[in-house]
């Protein structure tokens, strides 16, 4: 059985529409999935069933061999979110206390949470930032505080939805040279985006979902041709017949 | 924002920085309830003395002015008020109000009450993390059954949060306003709603996102406890400050 | 074996779905706390008199948030501002302020926010019930303002009332109009999370 198997995942929302429908994906330990779609087409929905957020109407996702509805907080544990408004889940007044929120949730003595706070800043490389005020963060630097905070609870996996939106172009290298480091140390990546440019050279698999469906699974080298087709932009690159350039060189 | 922040912590590292805050919040109470039991002589000593323990604290007096002054105009006025209602002995006229001296006395005596508590609060807030002022809150709170005190702490620090978020989109949209002509709306009624229900709206709409953030990172009420250490130091500084508040009393 | 599984499955699932509501409210209470604190400091500039709208936020923490999560909310802000927190007009905050001058009013505030989440909920969504709460909720704000400021000066009733009520009453009245089509807007932003 893979790390995370999604089995006949439906959602319906209150007000009846379906935002995801039957989905079935299998994610392996250590990998880097892009899931693209464009807006609507369930992806955040999707992404909000791995942690537990979401009650699934049907179907049921299995993390590490244990259904997430049996136990969310365990599910929370395991999969960090990095949510695509980095501004509305900072919660500390500085950004030291802001990265040790998860940690004290879950009741680690002060020395624990101490380490794993000065660990994840430094992996950001925030430390520097410990005693500031996240409020006069730049975009890229409240970017990388989510991250920290998230990190700091030491997820399996990291869930990034639209981790590239709002941010200048130095913003996104630097999220993206994150992405890397997290990758490189063995943690599985999900990300989550509707624009493959920024992103796509470096992950191991493409997801493409449309209408609450997944329509695409596979190599992204073998799938840029189509992304067009289920409203989402193919990189200038593959247009050309060319290999995507990294954003990082 | 800068009003926000004006007489906020100011860092440091004297004696009444270090000081455990639980001990500043008892003194802080102490020295309230001492001010209502002695006379104006030592009331206004123990201002003098407060103004001098504030500006140790690093608080530049300029700001302290500053800051002060609507008080003060407050307190001016209910030193008048005092001033002219309180039968007595005749100091003098203003316009067709006689000025008593009871009422000098008394008007006096309920201002430098009133200056020297809020001088005190001056102290404290110039001296204390807003992390500590948290965690000694959470502390008291912690016997009281029925106060879930974690959670009282996580909506302290939300609320200066939510602050200058707040602030900013409340500018924004008085500004997208201004750019559509909304001044030459004269209607009140009409203003008041225009410019509320958008910055409720967007407000609530990131307390939702900051709610699911909150989810997604575990939130619990059961918290791992605030660090708070208090040494023999606090102590006697503990005991100066119910001497001085016991003379105080005694006078 | 199964059916004892899931139902503590079903228990685990609800208790999550508690938990995220309390904490959705919770949340909800601490902005409407820094909304009253950021009141003091928004004013539309009408007429001589600004319109400040800080006991909007009074009326609509106890019309949308209803009186336990209202009071929890108030009683927040007052407990902040009491400790030093920046959240009371002027900056200045402090045990100094709750027994100064304005102190009755702040104070005044936790018992008007209960009355009106509590009256206004006996019919909801009706304009007329929630109207009175506000009047009501107001009439209680004054009444404990105003006396702790006779208390304080000395005045006549008379005087007190001419410097610590009168002055506002108008825009009172408009606040109290404009509370109504407000929560109404706010309503379902605020429900979905109570009832879903």
């Amino acid at each position: 059985m893979s790390f995370i198997e999604i089995r006949n995942l439906c959602h319906r929302f209150p007000d009846g529409t379906l935002g995801i429908d039957g989905i079935d994906l299998s994610i392996e330990k250590g990998e880097f999935v892009v899931i693209a779609g464009k807006n609507g087409s369930g992806k955040t929905t999707l992404l909000r069933h791995l942690n537990g957020l979401l009650t699934p109407s049907n179907g049921e996702v299995i993390l590490d061999g244990m259904s997430v509805g049996q136990d969310p907080r365990r599910a929370r544990r395991i999969v960090g979110m990095v949510f695509q408004d980095a501004d509305s889940q900072i919660v500390g007044e500085t950004v030291y206390e802001d990265a040790a929120f998860g940690p004290e949730n879950l009741k680690l003595d002060r020395e624990a949470i101490r380490q794993r706070v000065v660990n994840a800043l430094a992996v950001v490389a925030l430390e520097r930032l410990s005693e500031q005020r996240p409020h006069i963060l730049s975009g890229g630097e409240k970017r990388r505080l989510a991250i920290a905070g998230v990190l700091a609870m030491e997820p399996e996996v990291v869930v990034f939805d639209e981790p590239f939106s709002n941010l200048d172009y130095d913003g996104i290298r630097q999220v993206l040279t994150q992405m890397l480091t997290l990758h490189k140390v063995g943690k599985t990546l999900l990300v989550t985006t509707h624009d493959l440019e920024k992103v796509i050279t470096h992950a191991d698999r493409l997801v493409i979902l449309f209408e609450g469906e997944v329509v695409r699974n596979g190599a992204p080298a073998d799938l840029l041709e189509e992304t067009e087709n289920f409203g989402v932009r193919q990189p200038c690159a593959a247009r050309l017949g060319g290999e995507v350039p990294s954003w990082l060189d | 924002m800068a009003g926000l922040t004006a007489l906020g912590y100011i860092s440091g590292s004297g004696r009444l920085h270090r000081w455990d805050p639980r001990f500043k919040i008892v003194a802080l109470i102490m020295v309230s309830l001492a001010s209502l039991g002695t006379s104006l002589p030592v009331l206004s000593g123990a201002c003098l003395l407060m103004l001098m323990v504030v500006i140790r604290a690093g608080v530049p007096p300029g700001a302290l002015m500053r800051d002060l002054k609507p008080v003060v105009l407050l307190l001016l006025f209910i030193f008048l008020a005092r001033a002219l209602v309180t039968p007595g002995e005749q100091l003098f006229v203003l316009g067709p109000w006689p000025v008593t001296r009871e009422g000098v006395i008394a008007g006096a005596a309920i201002c430098s009450r009133l200056l020297l508590v809020l001088l005190a609060g001056v102290a404290v807030m110039a001296s204390t993390r807003l992390s500590e002022i948290k965690a000694a809150v959470e502390w008291f709170l912690k016997p009281i059954p029925g106060v879930p005190e974690k959670r009282v702490g996580t909506m302290l620090s939300l609320i200066v949060r939510f602050l200058p978020h707040i602030l900013d989109q409340a500018r924004e949209t008085g500004e997208a306003q201004r750019a559509r002509g909304i001044e030459n709306r004269k209607n009140p009624f009409y203003r008041v709603i225009r410019f509320s229900i958008p910055v409720l709206r967007r407000t609530f709409l990131t307390a939702d996102q900051l709610a699911l953030a909150m989810e997604a990172r575990c939130y619990a009420d059961d918290r791992t406890d605030a660090e708070l250490v208090s040494d023999r130091s606090d102590w006697i500084l503990m005991g100066t400050t119910v001497l001085l508040c016991l003379c105080l009393l005694m006078f | 074996m199964t059916s004892n599984k899931q139902t503590l499955a079903q228990q685990r699932k609800m208790e999550t779905e508690t938990g995220g509501r309390q904490l959705r409210m919770t949340v909800y209470a601490s902005l409407m706390a820094a909304l009253t604190a950021a009141g003091a400091y928004m004013a539309i500039p009408i007429g001589p008199v600004p319109i400040v709208l800080q006991n909007l936020f009074i009326y609509l923490a106890g019309l949308l948030l209803g009186w336990r999560w209202g009071l929890a909310s108030v009683g927040v802000y007052i407990l902040a501002g009491a400790f030093g927190l920046p959240v009371f007009a002027g900056g200045l905050g402090g045990i100094g302020r709750i027994v100064g001058p304005t102190g009755g009013y702040l104070i005044g505030f936790l018992p008007a926010v209960f009355l009106i989440g509590w009256i206004s909920a006996k019919r909801k969504g009706n304009v007329v019930y929630d109207v009175v709460a506000m009047i009501i909720g107001t009439a209680v704000i004054y009444a404990m303002g105003v006396s702790w400021l006779k208390i304080l000066t000395g005045m006549t009733w008379g005087k007190t009332l001419a410097v610590g009520m009168l002055p506002f009453l108008i825009g009172d009245a408009l606040k109290i109009a404009a509370a109504v089509p407000i929560s109404k807007a706010l309503r379902p932003i605020v429900n979905k999370t109570k009832e879903a």
